[in-house]
């Protein structure tokens, strides 16, 4: 009796695998040398992480000036033209008379009781996201960053610290303020938690503080932190 | 990471901390209300203590003097944080608050500063100094140092002399005053006086024509002058040396004129440029007395070079314009300001910085500005300007060319100031 040919997968068969294995890892190594004798041949600059940042600046079309000469002061930037003033045509027609009022009462608003009525048969709407998403999902995180960008450039609009602060003295000053706001961005409380040791910068911090609000209603989900622990401002110049 | 960072603390309920720099510095506005007076004496002198205080504080550059028509408070308010409506004082926009009060005490006048912050309420600085009543505005001066000194802890300018000299229908006279222009003092008058220069104990050397040709003279305490350089040929453009111990000066015979440098006393002269056919000239000091800036045509054109003190290689420091020249090194060692003519042909101030060369315009399309001088602190300049009429003026403004200040100086045409200690 004979017997068929035992087939098994685990059964060697001649492949072409190990020879591919060989190539593959022969040219990979072959491209990686490659690269390395071609970055040594043509070195780029190395990241500086101690850099300063690069400021850039659109030049505006002209002769080039001498390099020889004096510099010159940059002239100021003259106002943007102001806007003409047309005159709204008004057509020769006569004015309605003013409804006569009868009662000192406030007249009721059609429209708004309309679009009360409307709300109050809608369905709450809802929020959009992933069905496995956090509460504080990704959109309500980056609206929070948003807020805290808001109240740093409006702070950082109204900065203004005296000159009077001698150069020497600028390095070291750091002040630290715990801020409260309110549902609509007010300022619930401006309290300087970590004074600089320069009465005039506090003052100054405090003060842009002061100018720079109110923020804006904050999103929902900051309100309650907002209002109760508050967000702490860390100045320096 | 920073981002994640506040997603963390965020999820804790907790804020991250916003961290704001980059402020604008600017000059601090302060309320100034008129000075308050105790009697008829006082009264009389009130105008001018205000006026002398009011130019202090506007021209030094750190300060930016709050008109006082917009201000809400009574001018009766009293002097004291408790009977000080603050919020008067905020919605007017100060930050700070000064008060002065005069009362007569004898043949003295009193005066009493205080200083508050507006947004804390607080009395920061109380000050009170006295003078003779003809020296009211050296009262105001004082006052005006004690606040500058509060706020900068340097001293301030406002008690320093300046030099200069003003024509006159037959020539020229050397005249030492306050820093304002005020108080002068008569030091070389009659014939052709200029170039004066104040030495670090005050006295006044200058360059009179009064034997025909230009020589040095000096006067110590307004006394009158004597001769310091006069050895036959040109002396000219003198400069006291940081500790007084010598003086730079040209000395020039036909087309040539270098720098010499000799004891105080003119005596132990020694040569220090040996450029013959070329002119040097417009010695000045660097603070630790080291060195000497100049200017030299030996290049062809009018240009700043640097040389020590002791002599030696120069070293050509100005390289743009073509006519560059009075340089005069800042009391802080880092800049050199000097006039220099434009393509324009206008004679404007430029600073050009010792170590790194480069050069900042101060003044621009306003008239002739020459002939800059640095405040002993450093932080103002002194120069003459034709902004105003056409006649040079005496002017001052911060180093970095801001607030730019005619002084309340007598009318006359001006020329050569310096400012001393």
């Amino acid at each position: 009796m004979t017997t068929a040919p035992y087939q098994s997968l685990l059964s060697n068969r001649p492949s072409s695998m190990g020879t591919f294995m060989l190539v593959s890892v022969g040219a990979h190594a072959a491209v990686v040398a490659l690269m390395m004798v071609l970055s040594w041949l043509y070195e780029t600059p190395r990241v500086d992480l101690d850099q300063k940042p690069i400021t850039a600046s659109l030049v505006r079309q002209g002769k080039k000036r001498d390099e020889q000469l004096l510099p010159r002061k940059e002239p100021e930037a003259p106002p943007p033209p102001a806007e003409a003033k047309v005159p709204i045509p008004t057509p020769n027609v006569k004015p309605e008379p003013k409804p006569k009022v009868t009662s000192d009462k406030p007249q009721p608003n059609a429209k708004k009781s309309l679009f009360d009525a409307l709300n109050k048969t809608a369905k709450p709407e809802e929020l959009e996201g992933e069905e496995n998403g956090d509460p504080n999902g990704d959109s309500a995180k980056q609206e929070g960053e948003k807020y805290f960008g808001v109240i740093s450039g409006a702070v950082r609009r109204n900065y203004d610290v005296s000159n009077t602060i001698p150069e020497s003295e600028r390095i070291r000053l750091t002040a630290d303020v715990l801020i409260r706001l309110d549902a609509a961005g007010n300022l619930l409380e401006v309290k300087l938690t970590h004074s600089s040791g320069n009465d005039v910068f506090d003052g100054a911090v405090l003060g842009a503080i002061k100018k720079a609000a109110p923020f804006g209603p904050p999103p929902v989900h900051l309100k309650d932190t907002l209002k109760n622990k508050g967000v702490p401002l860390r100045f320096k110049p | 990471m920073i981002a994640s960072t506040a997603i963390l603390l965020l999820t804790l309920g907790q804020a991250p901390i916003i961290e704001i720099s980059g402020a604008n510095f600017r000059p601090l506005p302060i309320a100034l209300p008129a000075p308050l007076t105790q009697d008829d004496g006082s009264k009389k002198l009130a105008a001018e203590f205000d006026d002398a205080l009011k130019f202090d504080l506007a021209a030094c550059g750190l300060f930016q003097l709050l008109d006082r028509k917009s201000y809400l408070a009574d001018a009766k308010e009293g002097v004291t944080a408790s009977s000080i409506n603050f919020s008067n004082w905020s919605n007017v926009g100060a930050d700070a608050l000064v008060k002065a009060q005069l009362s007569i005490d004898g043949e003295m006048v009193r005066g009493d500063l205080r200083l508050f912050t507006v947004a804390a309420g607080k009395e920061e600085l109380k000050a009170s100094e006295s003078s003779s009543k003809q020296d009211v505005r050296k009262l105001a001066h004082k006052l005006a140092n004690a606040l500058y000194k509060f706020y900068t802890r340097e001293t301030g300018p406002f008690e320093t002399k300046i030099a200069w000299a003003r024509k006159t229908p037959a020539g020229k006279d050397v005249w030492l005053s306050d820093w304002d222009g005020r108080s002068g003092v008569g030091i070389g008058i009659g014939g052709i006086n200029t170039l004066p220069t104040i030495g670090p104990d005050g006295s006044v050397a200058f360059t009179s024509f009064r034997s025909g040709k230009p020589d040095l003279f000096v006067s110590k305490n307004a006394a009158a002058p004597k001769v310091l350089v006069a050895s036959g040929r040109m002396a000219t453009g003198v400069a006291f040396s940081p500790d007084g111990r010598r003086v730079a000066y040209s000395l020039a015979d036909g087309e040539s004129a270098q720098i010499f440098v000799a004891a105080a006393d003119g005596s132990s002269p020694r040569q220090l440029t040996n450029t013959p056919f070329f002119i040097n000239t417009s010695p000045s000091w660097s603070p630790d007395g080291k060195r000497l800036a100049f200017v030299s045509n030996r290049g062809g054109t009018p240009q700043v070079y640097v040389m020590s003190s002791e002599g030696g290689e120069a070293k050509r420091l100005t390289f743009q314009g073509n006519y560059n020249q009075t340089p005069d090194w800042s009391p802080r060692g880092d800049l050199i300001a000097f006039t220099a003519r434009d393509e324009r042909n206008a004679f404007d101030l430029f600073t050009i910085a010792v170590d790194s060369g480069k050069v900042t315009r101060l003044t621009q399309d306003q008239g002739n500005n020459e002939e800059p001088s640095f405040s002993p602190n450093g932080r103002l300049i002194l120069f003459t300007s034709t902004r105003n009429g056409g006649v040079p003026r005496l002017f001052v403004m911060t180093f970095d060319g801001n607030n730019q200040v005619e002084l309340p100086a007598e009318k006359g045409s001006y020329s050569t100031p310096d400012w001393g200690p």
